[in-house]
């Protein structure tokens, strides 16, 4: 759907794999899968599908002080696992940053990709400006933005006292560090999120408003009923990657808060780390680790059943 | 366009206004942080952000006084290797996929779509051990072997390749060109874009690595550029937060300007292989 | 699009990779001057400036040295490191010696994958009475020196002298009571007109260990650990109560603030002293250089405070020690011990002390002139080190000898969080003690302490 490539010129006659059925099992192919596909199902083997046979495996024992896998404990961790309330409030509160971040992602990229879209002189350079937090790595934007979090020598800090408006407490009381997690996961995400919406909203066609401005339709009305219905499927693409990247979060945490106050930004990926690798709980660790699979492995689902409809495999 | 009348300038005025406003947000965190950079930590300490004390020294202290460039040296390293190694092993299972016809290819295929499902971050415990068991331990290649190739790139390229023109591989056929031949001098050169952008995507992504860099490098020797920063804040003492902010830009910099340089590539590329 | 833009990026990458190996090879050069000294690879975590003090006594040994040749390797944090050190050994990245925090004591000494320090003292005849037998007690077992003590900090209680001084407030005692603390910390936000806070206590577990250890109440059975392994811990005393009962009180009279837990914490609180935001906070003794030199005020110092209605039974000790792991052959382990005594030394300790903060160990080097000198120019920087030798070593201020201290510390954290945001004191304690105790059980279990 998205043309912009050089694929464009060529004329319609491509290799569709549906289409390629014809061919024949020949023994040559044989060989050339191998040496083509060999390196790569090696490395998927080794570092993907074992460790998470392995990690399934460790999250049925006890581990002890040296990590090794010690009494078998059946299903036992897993029980005790749901059924502690910090836990428990640790996933509402990653489901929490999920929820948020998505939004705002999603939102606030919409809002900029649809602005950047006009026509208008000079419009290339704020595009450019809006795609700049896609430079930025994790550790980057937790210094810039730690630096304005600081109570007491922040730049919010030292709004407030410009306003004479109290301080407020960024990243010691629970409810505000979160919400400044997702200030920065935001912020980061918003160079790449703007610039796929961008390209999405660029390839309407423009016949589409140019009818509609003859309707005399508002812009709002455009925006709603034309723009947003024909990028949906780059919408729902960009929010399965947001909600994935979103669970897997880790840098951020823990350059900013460590999982805390109060363990209110101790998502799950920090859990898996902190467990193994400050507590040396192996089995703990693992036990969370299977339980964020079950839930990556949900969203990336969606997002094949979506894009089935769209791909022929 | 042509039609001037108020309201269109009107119009036009509160879109500018709208558009510096959240540019102004969104880089607010760049010019603060670069600001301070500039700042001697001590007047950063003490709330005084106009200070008029500004200086490179707190760049000159950040090269000189912590190994910030042996850490950028290493985060290269790894991520061009990552990035030239995906680019290799993705596009050669990608053509598997698409131009070979052998046994259980499907079943293989959804293998590579399951891995798409299975977080990275929930197998860190054995491949630390699988790792530490090749005896590869704060070494380059422990950032690099198991990211040596990628399901996702691999399907990527594979709904990139499917666009290939039939009558490209007919012809090839004719000339008799072997498959690693039409591989190397058709379809690499053809799928450019995609190529370009799979790479962009995998150069970041290894350059953003945190968690596993984390887990494996122990020295300076491999320690990337994410973890180092991390160093520079310390745990019972004081925060030289000029050079900390200073360390940032030196690292921002390089990456937003590859950024633009790319970011045509990167747009379009992006959307090609997500959304088809 | 232009050529120009089509290959700009892959130029750079190609210009950065050439650079790369310019740089690289200049920096392995440097590194890799061909001696053939044994090479002791030394993990550490001092992070930042005592990251700097520590290469100088590194360079020290090394300038000292023909045979051996120390290669600091920084670890992240003390918490980071002890998996690290335990998931790395018998490997060839594995230290030959390391430097692991106080809490970790337990785990290292049950791992079986340390030499005991005191081996080497034997044969060496090496004279241990020199150093801090409080320091040195917190880390020997079964009569053995495990490790050796390195760099050891006291919790002390920093005020801004100036600042008291300039309101009139009479200064707290050098040993001071929870309410001494109190009257000052109030006196100090009423009198600035509430601009600047009284005082703040980082959620940091460590603190509420040590205001246990002072009241001289112990947090595990069997001594603190100190005469059988730990089954049972005991949060929810009435010592911990009050120490919590103290905080909320200053946070009822809006005198206090919060600057929540972790590293950030820790050096937010600094910034927010130095700035003139909060008059009085808790902290590691190891700050007190920089709290000397960057700061325009006067820097007053007190011991750790006591509850009102018990007499101060002294802190533990803070910091870490040095262990000497036993996967290495005979003679690194013979260099790393080597760079223990070399890092003992009076003049090595009175230097390490005057940069960093932490305390010498070695007796001789209070006569040093690098001390006399310090002292003379900062007469406060002594008081840390008059507690710890005011201390009775005792079960309860010799540290807690179990193992999975560092979740304890988090699950403490989590109630003294809990507890500053408005929660009830005796819930969130019984809650921590619940957390701490499931896990303890469940870890002698996996390990098959009895």
């Amino acid at each position: 759907m998205l043309k912009t490539s050089t694929t464009d010129v060529v004329p319609e006659k491509k290799v569709q794999a549906k289409q390629r059925q014809g061919f024949k099992l020949n023994a040559k192919d044989k060989y050339y899968a191998s040496i083509f596909l060999g390196p790569s199902l090696l490395i998927l083997g080794l570092f993907v599908f074992y460790p998470m046979i392995k990690t399934l495996y460790i999250s049925m024992f006890l581990t002890n002080t040296l990590g090794n896998t010690t009494v078998f404990v059946g299903l036992g961790n897993y029980v005790k696992l749901i059924s502690a309330p910090d836990f428990i409030s640790s996933m509402m509160v990653t489901i929490l940053y999920v929820v948020a971040v998505t939004i705002l992602t999603i939102a606030l990229g919409l809002l900029l990709a649809n602005l950047a879209s006009q026509k208008l002189p000079g419009i290339s350079i704020f595009r450019t400006l809006y795609s700049v937090t896609m430079g930025v790595s994790v550790s980057v934007a937790a210094i810039f933005w730690l630096f304005i979090f600081n109570p007491s020598t922040g730049f919010f800090a030292l709004m407030s006292g410009w306003f004479n408006l109290p301080v407020v407490n960024w990243l010691t009381s629970p409810a505000n560090a979160m919400w400044a997690v997702i200030i920065t996961t935001v912020w980061m995400n918003l160079g790449f999120t703007f610039l796929i919406l961008l390209g999405a909203i660029e390839s309407v066609p423009r016949t589409l408003y140019e009818a509609a401005d003859v309707e005399g339709v508002s812009s709002r009305y455009q925006f709603f009923h034309i723009t947003i219905p024909m990028i949906s499927p780059t919408l729902f693409f960009v929010s399965t990657i947001t909600i994935i990247g979103a669970f897997k979060s880790f840098g951020l945490i823990d350059l900013i808060t460590k999982g805390g106050p109060t363990n209110a930004t101790n998502m799950l990926v920090y859990r898996i780390y902190k467990d193994a690798f400050y507590s040396g709980n192996y089995a703990k660790s693992s036990t969370e680790a299977i339980i964020l699979t079950v839930i990556i492995a949900f969203f990336t689902l969606l997002q094949f059943k979506f894009l089935e409809k769209k791909v022929n495999y | 366009m042509a039609n001037f009348d108020e309201s269109a300038i009107l119009k036009r005025v509160f879109s500018y206004i709208l558009l510096i406003a959240l540019a102004v947000v969104i880089l607010a965190p760049f010019f603060i942080g670069i600001w301070a950079s500039f700042l001697p930590t001590m007047d950063i300490a003490k709330g005084d952000l106009f200070s008029t004390n500004v200086s490179f020294n707190n760049y000159v202290s950040a090269f000189t006084k912590t190994p910030i460039l042996r850490y950028l040296a290493n985060t290269v390293v790894i991520a061009t290797v990552t990035m030239f190694a995906q680019l290799i092993f993705c596009s050669m299972s990608a053509y598997a996929f698409v131009f070979l016809k052998f046994k259980y290819q499907k079943t293989i295929f959804s293998l590579f779509l399951i891995t798409m499902m299975l977080p990275f971050e929930a197998e860190i415990i054995p491949n630390f051990a699988t790792i530490k068991s090749m005896g590869l331990l704060d070494n380059y290649a422990a950032l690099i072997i198991p990211f040596l190739t990628s399901a996702f790139g691999t399907f990527m390229l594979r709904q990139s390749f499917m666009q290939t023109p039939a009558e490209l591989k007919e012809a090839s056929d004719i000339e008799g060109l072997n498959h690693f031949q039409f591989y190397w001098h058709i379809v690499l050169p053809y799928n450019k874009i995609s190529m370009i952008t799979l790479g962009a995507y995998s150069f970041l992504g290894a350059w953003n690595q945190y968690l596993w860099p984390m887990l494996t490098t122990f020295s300076n020797n491999s320690r990337v550029i994410q973890n180092g920063l991390k160093q520079l804040q310390s745990e019972e003492t004081f925060n030289d937060w000029g050079m900390i902010q200073a360390s940032a830009a030196i690292i921002v910099i390089p990456t937003i300007i590859v950024l633009f340089v790319g970011q045509h590539y990167f747009k379009s590329g992006m959307n090609e292989g997500a959304v088809k | 699009m232009s050529k120009l833009k089509k290959y700009a990026m892959p130029l750079v990458i190609v210009l950065g990779v050439i650079l790369v190996a310019i740089f690289g090879k200049a920096i392995s050069a440097k590194s890799a001057v061909n001696d053939n000294r044994t090479p002791i690879v030394f993990w550490h975590e001092m992070g930042g400036p005592s990251e700097q003090a520590l290469e100088q006594v590194v360079d020290g040994f090394n300038k000292s040295q023909t045979k051996y040749k120390v290669i600091p390797k920084y670890q992240g944090s003390y918490d980071e490191a002890i998996q690290k050190i335990l998931q790395t050994h018998g490997t060839s990245t594995s230290p030959a010696v390391f430097q692991a925090f106080d809490i970790s004591t337990a785990q290292m000494l049950h791992s079986g994958y340390t030499t005991p320090v005191q081996n080497f003292i034997d044969a060496d005849h090496y004279d241990v009475s020199k150093i801090s037998s409080v320091a040195r007690s917190f880390y020997s077992n079964g009569g053995k020196q495990q490790a050796m003590p390195f760099n050891t900090s006291q919790p002390v209680l920093y005020y801004n002298a100036s600042l008291l001084k300039k309101y009139g407030i009479t200064p707290p005692p050098v040993s001071p009571s929870y309410s001494d603390i109190t009257r000052v910390a109030q006196q100090i936000y009423e009198k600035s007109g509430h601009k600047v806070k009284g005082m703040t206590v980082q959620v940091y577990g460590w603190f509420i260990e040590q205001a246990l250890a002072n009241a001289g109440t112990q947090l595990a059975n069997n001594n603190d650990g100190h005469t059988g392994n730990p089954t049972e811990v005991k949060l929810n005393n009435p010592d911990s109560v009050e120490f919590l009962k103290w905080i909320k009180e200053n946070i009822k009279s809006n005198d206090f603030i919060d600057y929540g837990s972790g590293a950030s914490a820790g050096a937010n609180q600094t910034a927010g002293f130095l700035s003139d935001k909060v008059g009085i906070f808790i902290q590691s003794s190891a700050s007190i250089g920089d709290l000397i030199k960057n700061n325009k005020n006067q820097l007053g110092i007190t011991y750790f405070p006591h509850p009102d209605n018990k007499k101060a039974n002294g802190v533990a000790i803070g910091g870490a020690a040095l262990w000497i792991s036993n996967d290495k052959p005979k003679n690194v382990q013979q260099g790393a011990f080597e760079f223990i005594k070399y890092a003992l030394k009076p003049e090595v300790q009175a230097q390490w002390q005057k940069a960093t903060g932490y305390l010498a160990l070695n007796k001789d080097s209070q006569k040093t002139q690098t001390l006399k000198d310090l002292y003379a120019k900062s007469p406060e920087s002594k008081v840390p080190g008059q507690q710890l030798a005011t201390a009775k070593a005792n079960y309860s201020n010799s540290g807690i000898l179990m193992e999975g201290m560092q979740l304890t510390r988090q699950l403490e954290e989590v109630a003294m969080e809990t507890v500053y945001n408005g929660g009830d004191i005796d819930h969130a304690l019984t809650t921590a003690d619940k957390d701490i105790n499931d896990n303890l059980t469940q870890l002698n279990k996996a390990n098959g302490y009895k």
